[in-house]
């Protein structure tokens, strides 16, 4: 079993969570976000999030508006729907959930030790 | 130095040198392959576009500066290899990397031009059959130079299976199933190939050196035989092609003329009239000629333009039966046609009359002359087996012909006669007969001068059914004859004469009927009969009945022999001794 495809694995699974709350206070483009991923060592790679914005996007959680930009081809600024929202928040209950749930585990786990 | 390209990603213009051009299309396409099938596959490849070319505006200084590989390279890093853009729902499983399960994919026969000799056959049923590419080899030379079967099954496959070009291409030869994955260990496969043979140019092994330069004798002489083979394709494709368009424009100018003709009907379509036994409208005959000669020049047509153009679109194969059907329609129709036409020939008659002539001196000299006729005069162009349209003094179009024979013989007694024997065919022998009947065919006797006419006519309704007439003339023997010029033509072969002469020239003579039948001539220059072999004023050598009888002459010298009923002379004079 290869490391680098379970660190990559365990990302990507948080990945989708990520990017909504990126956008929950404000609309972004996409380097934007991507600043913000590879900020937080979310993201080892940039072309990872392109499926995963249209995916969502397809998926009624995201819209996007095209804004023109002074340096370069124009931005796709992405922001939530209202579906979106709801999506995150729920995401987010289920993320304490799961925090709280591997805190207990791996503490339980060093404790032993 | 290197080129450089001029791209545009994402409507922003980008100076880039080749080989990063390259390096930079190869990694689009492997992310494309990675989506296709995935919704929305366009859109995240723009964004993607759209993404490098941010990121390389944010490399660069200034507009003209080019784009090299190390730029590509550090964009690429950023934005991750191709399977870094898998998120689909397989992305948990245990090892998303490794190859999936074999699954029953199926092997497809690739020339395989990687690891070929001559056309990569062999290499490519290897991966097809299983077999080491050498047995396989093996098989076919020995089939090759035993029955020559090899050779030709070679030249087959060559020509029919594809090579393998592409990536997918080679993976499904080997019956890899195509994924990214493969995919790129096939490209990088690709680079290291190309990086060893760069490195390999300094320290080749000799054995190496053997196998690549045999490789390379056997790739040139592959190509050149390729391309022999393309050239004559080609060739015949365009001779194919010239063929075909020519019969049909041919064919269509035909059609149109022959249908507008028998529209507005002008005279010239007559000759249809003259033969048709089937009733069938002319339009119908020359329809179905049209597509039974047509179709299979347009198959050819299309054949030519299949070998000229390499993907050409199929015509469909509705279109393809279609037109077969319709050919085989066409064909049956005028086999029908043929039939019914043929048959109208396959029987022949005859009406024959016989007259008594009464000359009122059989002592005086009985000429014989042709009469002709106004219907030459107003003979159309068109004609069939020497028949002809014209118009009789009434107007009405009538057949005729100068189909005539004229023949001379003794008669069995003192009495002259005339016999005309009418023939024409028919669909029946009763059929044939009424045709014969239908023959209009006239002579004169007035004094001593016999006028037969040089045609004959019949209403155009009795077609054109191989009339004829035959006439003979039976005289008692002593009967002195002479003809007119105009029969020169019409002299038939059953008269007998003793001259040898074409038997037009009888007509320039004085003739008596001799007591066999045969006829004298009385007025010929030579009064002997028989075979003359030369004879000028310098010598003759005369070789007949009466003997022979030799004359030379060369200068002053002269030679002199003759043999007859007196006995043998022979006289030679030796100049002037």
């Amino acid at each position: 079993m290869n490391i680098e495809n379970t660190k990559a694995q365990m990302r990507k699974g948080v990945l989708e969570y990520c990017i909504l709350s990126i956008l929950q206070k404000e609309d972004k483009y996409t380097s934007e976000i991507l600043e913000t991923l590879k900020d937080a060592k979310m993201l080892v790679v940039e072309g990872t999030i392109y499926p995963l914005l249209t995916r969502l996007k397809n998926a009624g959680l995201l819209n996007y508006r095209w804004e023109e930009s002074t340096s370069g081809p124009p931005r796709k600024y992405y922001g939530l729907t209202e579906t979106g929202k709801m999506f995150l928040k729920e995401l987010d209950t289920t993320w304490d959930e799961l925090r709280n749930a591997v805190n207990l585990v791996t503490n339980a786990k060093t404790t032993k030790k | 130095m290197n080129k450089t390209v001029n791209i545009n990603l994402a409507n922003v213009l980008f100076h880039i040198d080749e080989e990063a051009f390259k390096k930079l299309q190869r990694y689009l396409e492997a992310i494309k392959r990675s989506f296709s099938g995935t919704t929305g596959s366009d859109e995240i490849i723009a964004d993607i576009e759209a993404r490098i070319a941010e990121l390389f505006q944010e490399r660069m200084e200034n507009d003209r500066q080019v784009i090299t590989l190390k730029e590509v390279d550090a964009v690429i890093k950023v934005m991750g290899q191709p399977e870094d853009y898998r998120v689909d729902e397989d992305i948990f499983e245990d090892a998303p990397k490794s190859e999936p399960s074999a699954t029953s994919r199926t092997k497809k026969l690739y020339r395989d031009i990687d690891n070929k000799y001559l056309g990569g056959v062999c290499a490519g049923l290897e991966h097809y059959l299983g077999f080491d590419a050498l047995w396989i080899r093996l098989i076919f030379i020995f089939l090759a130079l035993s029955t020559g079967f090899g050779f030709i099954a070679y030249i087959l496959l060559w020509i029919l299976v594809p090579e393998a070009v592409t990536t997918s291409q080679k993976l499904d030869m080997k019956g890899k199933p195509v994924n990214i994955s493969n995919i790129e260990k096939k490209i990088k496969e690709g680079y290291e190939d190309v990086a060893e043979k760069v490195k390999g140019v300094d320290y080749d092994k000799m054995g190496n050196k053997v196998k690549s330069s045999g490789r390379t004798f056997f790739d040139a002489l592959g190509t050149f035989i390729m391309f022999c083979f393309k050239v004559f394709a080609k060739f015949i494709g365009i001779i194919l092609i010239i063929t075909g368009a020519a019969t049909l424009i041919g064919l269509f100018i035909g059609l149109f003329t022959v249908g507008v003709l028998d529209i507005i009907h002008i005279p010239g379509i007559d000759f249809y009239e003259m033969v048709n036994a089937s009733g069938a409208p002319v339009w119908l005959i020359s329809l179905l000629a049209f597509f039974a000669v047509g179709i299979p020049f347009f198959f050819l047509l299309y054949l030519g333009l299949k070998i000229l153009v390499n993907n050409l679109k199929s015509i469909g194969n509705v279109i393809k039966f279609s037109l077969l059907g319709l050919w085989l329609i066409a064909i049956i129709g005028l086999i029908v046609f043929g039939i019914k036409e043929a048959s109208a020939h396959a029987y022949s008659g005859s009406t024959t009359v016989k007259e008594s002539l009464y000359f009122p001196s059989s002592q005086d000299t009985l000429l014989i002359r042709a009469t002709s006729s106004e219907l030459f005069e107003n003979q159309e162009d068109v004609g069939i087996n020497g028949m002809t349209v014209s118009y009789d003094e009434n107007g009405e179009r009538v057949l005729f012909t100068d189909d005539i024979r004229f023949d001379i013989n003794k008669s069995t007694d003192s009495l002259s006669y005339i016999r005309i024997r009418k023939d024409a065919n028919g669909s029946s022998t009763s059929d044939a007969r009424e045709r014969a009947g239908n023959i209009q065919y006239d002579y004169t006797l007035e004094g001593n001068t016999l006028s037969v006419s040089n045609y004959l006519y019949t209403p155009i309704k009795n077609k054109v059914r191989d009339q004829e007439v035959r006439v003979t003339l039976s005289v008692p023997a002593g009967t002195h004859l002479r003809f007119d010029a105009g029969m020169r033509r019409y002299m038939g072969r059953v008269t007998r004469f003793d001259r040898e002469m074409y038997r037009g020239n009888i007509v320039d003579h004085l003739w008596l009927m001799g007591r066999n039948g045969e006829l004298e001539c009385l007025d010929c220059d030579d009064d002997k009969r028989g075979v003359r072999w030369n004879s000028d004023d310098e010598g003759r050598i005369i070789i007949d009945e009466e003997g022979v009888d030799i004359k030379i002459k060369d200068g002053g010298d002269s030679f002199k022999l003759k043999i007859d009923e007196n006995g043998v002379e022979i006289k030679a004079d030796d100049g002037g001794l």
